[in-house]
C-alpha cells in the first residue's frame, strides 16, 4: 500500500518535473559539435520534441520518450519509456546518431551509458525563463543545422511572450491575482508547487503572484495553509481524465472553502507541457493564463 | 519387513540424489539464462556475432561494444547476484522463523532495506565528508543493509517466544515493521529535494536497468559473501526446523547460527534492495518450488536456491526489457505477475502438509 | 562414568522449579525421574541436558560440565528426546533420522538410519511424510533419531548417553514394552539412560534407580524397589496409593508387567 502511494506521487512528481525541470545548468557547450546532419534522432523529454518539430526537423526523429505528447504526430512514434526511468539498450535499439535529451533525463547510469555509446548526446540545460528558452531553441537549432529556423522560431517566441508578459503587466496594475498551482489533489491532499518552479515562473509571466513561498519544489501543502494563502484562482493541469477531480468537487474541499477562488469558482485547467515547458509555446501560454485570469 | 525397509531407503534415496541432479539441471539453467540474458535485448545486436569479431579480431563497432559490454553484462551479473540472493535470502528466513512464510518482501524486511537506503540518499548529504568519501559508493547500500537487519532483529525479537514462531505474530509484526519504515520514508520524501526525489523514484520502481559494473562493483562483495555464508548453514538450519532446544541437543551453536543467519538475510537483502529496488516472490516461491520438487533438506535447497533465483529473476528481466521495447517494465511488476500466482498454486496445493 | 548432578537451583519468574536437587546416574543403568504434573521433571531433564543453565549448582556429564556452550561436544555423547517435537519442513522420516545421523560420530553409515527405524518399530516408514505420521509414530521417529546420534552404547571406552523424556506417553501399550526395551538393550550396552517417566508400573519394570521429585524436591532416590512404596508415593502424589493390590470389585486391571507372561 505504501509503495503504491510512494511510487504514484513520486511519479506524478517526476512526471511534472520532467516537463518543468528545477535549477539551470548552462552545462551543454558541446551542441556545437554534434553533427548538423543527423537523420535518426531520439529526443528525451516533452520540450525537446516540440523544439524539434518547430523547427520542421520532426521527419528525422526516430523516438521519443513519454512525457513527448506534441505536436500530435510525436504520438505515431516509438516510446522510449518515461524520461526518469530510461533503458540504455531500448534507446540504444532505435540505432540513433543523436539523442536530444533535456537536463532531468535519467536515470544517471543509464545516462552515462548513452553517453558512452557511438552517438551523440546533447543536454538541454534546463531553467524557465525568457532566456533559457531561447538558448534551448537555438541550441536545438545548432545541432540540426537549422540556425535560421531556429532564430526565426526563437524571435516569434519571444515576440508573442514579450508582447504577452507586457499586456499581463499591464493588467494586473497593482492588484495581481493570487494564483495556487495544484499539482495534484489526490485524495483531497494539496500538492501545490512554491518557489524555484516553472509553474511560479510563469503565474509571474501572466501578471499574477503564485500564492504560495517559502518552499521550493512541489510540496504537500496542509488545509489551513491552502486557506491562508488565499488564492483568487487554482491552476492545474489539464490531464482530461476521470483522475482529477472536477472543479466544483476540488474548491468543496475543505481547505478552500475560505478562499477567493472557492467563491467566484476560478479554476484553470492548461495542458501541462504547454503551461510547464517553457517551450516553443511559452508565449501563447502566458498570453491564455493572462486571458483567463484577468479576461481578454 | 526388511524388503519394505529397502523400499523406503530407495525412495528416499531417489529424492536425495533427485536434488543434488537438480544442482547440474539448475547450473545449465542458469548457464542458459545467463547467455539469454546476454544475448536478447531491445537492440537486436548479436552476441554470438559481436563474441566472434571480437575473438576473431575483426573490429566491433563502439556500439555494439556499449550494448554487449556496457549495459547486458553489467546487467547480466547484476541479475545472477540478486536473484541468488533473494531466493538465498528467503530460503534462510524461512529456516530461520520456521516458516515457510517467512520471506523478507512479505516480512517488512525489504521495506527496512528501502527505507535504509532512502535515508542514505536524502541524509547522506548531511554526513561529515570525511565519512560520506570513506563509505562512497556504498553509501546507499550499507545504509540497507543496517536497514534490513534492524527490521529481522527487530522481527525475532518479538516474533519468536521460546524458540518457536507464531505465524500470525510474525505477519503481524512484518506488517507494523511495514508501516513503520513507510512512515520513515514518507518524512524522508518530505524532506528530499527534487534531485533526491528523482533518484528515489527510479530506485523505488524496482529495476536492474540501471546496472553497471561500478553498482556491480558496489554490490557483488556484500551479495557473494553473504550467499556463502548462507551456503554453509544448510545442517543448521535442518537441525532448527526440529525447534531451538533440539538444534541445541543436535550440536548446532543456535545463538551463533541465528545472529548469522539474520545477518546474511540482512546483507543479502539490504544490497539486492539498494540496487535494483523492492523486487517481490522470488524469496518465497523459489524454495517453494525446490521444497515440492526436492525435497526441503536445506542442504541442497540452499545451493539450488541460489541456482534457480538467479536464472529466474534473469528470465524476469528478459521479459522486463522486450515486453514493451523500446521502453522497459519495471521488473518487480514482473516477478509479481509470475511469483504471486505460483504462491497462491503452491498454498492451495500444499496447505495440509505446510501446517499453515 | 556418570551423569552427576549437584544442588541444582532453578528459579523462572520468581517461583523455584528446582531446590537444591542432585542426581547420579551411572552408565549401564536406567535411571528414571518420576513425579506428579508440575514437580519439576522436565526442567530437571532441561538442565541435565545443557539446555537450561541452573540458577545455582552444577552438572557433569563424564566428568565433563555441561552447558549450551558445550553443544557440539555434548552432541556426541548424548542424545536428547524432547516430549513434543515440531517440525516446520515436510520432511520424511529418513530425512529426519538422516538429521541425527549427521549430528552423532556414526554419520559414515547410511544403514544406520534402517536400524534405527527397525529398532523403534518403524521398518519401510522411511520414505512417508513425517507430519502424515500419527502421534505415537511421530514420536518414535525422533527416538530413532535420537539412536542415530548416539548409536554406540560405548565409543571409544566412553560410555555414551541417552536423555528421554517421557519417551512412551503417547504410545500405546505394546510400543510402551518395546520403547522401554530399547532403552534397557541401550543401558544392558553399558550405555546410560535417563528417562524422566510417568508410568510408575513400567518404571518399576525397566529402571535401575528412580529418582522422584515433588514441588521441586527430591523425595527419594533409590532402587525401584526402595522408592516405589505406598508412604512415600502418597506424600508425593497427594493421594492415598498402595502398591500390589488388586482393586476390589470386578473392575478388570491390566498390568505391563503381565504382558507376553505366557503367551
Amino acid at each position: 500500500m505504501m509503495r503504491g502511494r510512494f511510487t504514484r506521487r513520486g511519479a506524478l512528481l517526476g512526471l511534472t518535473a520532467a516537463v518543468i525541470g528545477l535549477g539551470a545548468g548552462l552545462r551543454a557547450e558541446a551542441a556545437a559539435e554534434a553533427a548538423s546532419d543527423s537523420e535518426r534522432i531520439v529526443t528525451l523529454g516533452g520540450t525537446a520534441t516540440e523544439i524539434v518539430y518547430a523547427l520542421g526537423a520532426g521527419a528525422r526523429l526516430v523516438a521519443r520518450d513519454t512525457t513527448s505528447n506534441y505536436p500530435p504526430e510525436a504520438l505515431s512514434l516509438p516510446d522510449v519509456g518515461y524520461v526518469r526511468a530510461l533503458s540504455a539498450e531500448g534507446v540504444l535499439s532505435m540505432a540513433p546518431d543523436l539523442i536530444l535529451a533535456e537536463e532531468g533525463a535519467g536515470p544517471p547510469e543509464v545516462v552515462a551509458l548513452l553517453r558512452a555509446a557511438d552517438v551523440d548526446y546533447i543536454e538541454l540545460p534546463e531553467g524557465f525563463s525568457r532566456d533559457m528558452t531561447v538558448k534551448r531553441i537555438e541550441m536545438v537549432g545548432a545541432v540540426l543545422g537549422r540556425e535560421a529556423e531556429a532564430e526565426a522560431l526563437a524571435g516569434e517566441v519571444l515576440a508573442t511572450l514579450d508582447a504577452a508578459a507586457e499586456a499581463a503587466k499591464a493588467q494586473a496594475g497593482d492588484a495581481p491575482k493570487r494564483v495556487l498551482f495544484v499539482l495534484s489533489a489526490q485524495g483531497g491532499r494539496i500538492m501545490a508547487g512554491g518557489d524555484e518552479t516553472a509553474a511560479k515562473a510563469v503565474i509571474e509571466l501572466a501578471g499574477g503572484v503564485n500564492a504560495v513561498s517559502g518552499f521550493s519544489g512541489y510540496k504537500p501543502l496542509t488545509d489551513e495553509a491552502v486557506s491562508l494563502a488565499r488564492p483568487d484562482v487554482i491552476l492545474m493541469m489539464d490531464r482530461g481524465g476521470d483522475h482529477d477531480m472536477a472543479a466544483k468537487e476540488l474548491l468543496a474541499l475543505p481547505a478552500f472553502q475560505p478562499t477567493p477562488a472557492a467563491e467566484s469558482g476560478a479554476v484553470i485547467r492548461m495542458d501541462g507541457l504547454r503551461l510547464l515547458g517553457f517551450g516553443p509555446r511559452v508565449g501563447a501560454a502566458v498570453r491564455d493564463l493572462n486571458h483567463a485570469l484577468y479576461g481578454g | 519387513m526388511v524388503a519394505a525397509t529397502e523400499n523406503g531407503m530407495i525412495l528416499n534415496g531417489l529424492r536425495q540424489s533427485r536434488a543434488r541432479r537438480a544442482h547440474l539441471w539448475l547450473g545449465l539453467l542458469l548457464l542458459g539464462s545467463c547467455l539469454a540474458s546476454l544475448a536478447i535485448g531491445a537492440s537486436g545486436t548479436s552476441l554470438w556475432q559481436g563474441v566472434w569479431r571480437a575473438l576473431s579480431g575483426a573490429e566491433i563497432s563502439q556500439m555494439e561494444r556499449v550494448i554487449l559490454w556496457d549495459i547486458r553484462a553489467p546487467r547480466t551479473g547484476l541479475g545472477l547476484l540478486v536473484g541468488a540472493g533473494l531466493a538465498v535470502s528467503g530460503t534462510v528466513m524461512q529456516g530461520l522463523f520456521r516458516n515457510p512464510l517467512a520471506d523478507p518482501g512479505i516480512v517488512g524486511v525489504s521495506s527496512g532495506a528501502a527505507f535504509g537506503a532512502v535515508s542514505a540518499i536524502v541524509l547522506g548529504g548531511l554526513l561529515p565528508v570525511g565519512i560520506a568519501t570513506v563509505f562512497g559508493q556504498y553509501l546507499v547500500p550499507v545504509a540497507a543493509c543496517l536497514g534490513s537487519w534492524a527490521a529481522v532483529s527487530l522481527l525475532y525479537v518479538v516474533a519468536t517466544r521460546g524458540g518457536q514462531t507464531s505465524v500470525a505474530t510474525m505477519l503481524l509484526a512484518g506488517i507494523a515493521l511495514g508501516a513503520l519504515a513507510a512512515a520513515g520514508m514518507g518524512l524522508l520524501i518530505y524532506m528530499a529535494d527534487d534531485q533526491q526525489l528523482r533518484d528515489i523514484t527510479f530506485w523505488q520502481l524496482g529495476s536492474l536497468g540501471g546496472a553497471s559494473w561500478a553498482k556491480l562493483g558496489a554490490v557483488a562483495p556484500l551479495l557473494i559473501l553473504s550467499v556463502a555464508a548462507a551456503l554453509g548453514l544448510g545442517r543448521a538450519l535442518n537441525a532448527l526446523s526440529l525447534g531451538e532446544a533440539t538444534a541445541l541437543h543436535l550440536g548446532i551453536p543456535v545463538q551463533r547460527i541465528k545472529r548469522l543467519a539474520v545477518l546474511t538475510v540482512a546483507v543479502a537483502t539490504g544490497a539486492a534492495v539498494a540496487m535494483t529496488g523492492v523486487i517481490g516472490f522470488i524469496g518465497i516461491v523459489v524454495p517453494h518450488l525446490l521444497r515440492l520438487a526436492t525435497g526441503p533438506d536445506h542442504g541442497p535447497l540452499l545451493i539450488n536456491a541460489a541456482l534457480l533465483g538467479a536464472a529466474l529473476l534473469l528470465w524476469a528481466d528478459v521479459i522486463a526489457r522486450v515486453v514493451i521495447g523500446p521502453a522497459e517494465l519495471p521488473i518487480g511488476i514482473v516477478t509479481a505477475l509470475i511469483g504471486a500466482p505460483v504462491f497462491l498454486w503452491i498454498l492451495l496445493r500444499s496447505r495440509g502438509v505446510m501446517g499453515l | 562414568m556418570s551423569v552427576e548432578a549437584r544442588e541444582i537451583d532453578v528459579e523462572i519468574g520468581g517461583r523455584g522449579l528446582l531446590r537444591a536437587v542432585g542426581l547420579t546416574a551411572r552408565a549401564g543403568e536406567v535411571t528414571a525421574i518420576v513425579g506428579p504434573n508440575g514437580s519439576g521433571k522436565t526442567t530437571l531433564m532441561r538442565v541435565l541436558t545443557g539446555e537450561l543453565r541452573p540458577d545455582a549448582g552444577q552438572v557433569h556429564l563424564g566428568g565433563e560440565p555441561v552447558g549450551p556452550e558445550h553443544a557440539a561436544r555434548m552432541a556426541q555423547r548424548r542424545g536428547v528426546l524432547p516430549q513434543a517435537s515440531h517440525l516446520a519442513f515436510p520432511f520424511t522420516v529418513d530425512e529426519v533420522v538422516r538429521i541425527g545421523l549427521m549430528s552423532g560420530l556414526s554419520a559414515g553409515d547410511p544403514a544406520l538410519g534402517a536400524r534405527a527405524l527397525a529398532a523403534v518399530g518403524l521398518s519401510g516408514f522411511g520414505a512417508r511424510r513425517y507430519q502424515a505420521l500419527s502421534g505415537g509414530e511421530q514420536q518414535r521417529v525422533q527416538l530413532a533419531r535420537v539412536l542415530c546420534q548416539v548409536w554406540q552404547p560405548v565409543r571409544a571406552g566412553a560410555a555414551n548417553w541417552l536423555f528421554l523424556d517421557e519417551p512412551v506417553a503417547s504410545l500405546d501399550i505394546g510400543h510402551q514394552l518395546s520403547i522401554m526395551q530399547v532403552a534397557r538393550d541401550y543401558a544392558d550396552g553399558g550405555g546410560g539412560v535417563i528417562t524422566v517417566m510417568h508410568d510408575l508400573n513400567l518404571t518399576a519394570m525397566f529402571a535401575d534407580r528412580v529418582l522422584l521429585l515433588a514441588r521441586g524436591e527430591v523425595r527419594a532416590e533409590g532402587t525401584p524397589g526402595e522408592v516405589l512404596c505406598d508412604e512415600v508415593l502418597s506424600a508425593a502424589y497427594g493421594c492415598r496409593l498402595r502398591l500390589n493390590t488388586p482393586p476390589v470389585g470386578a473392575v478388570p486391571y491390566l498390568l505391563p508387567q503381565a504382558a507376553g507372561a505366557g503367551g
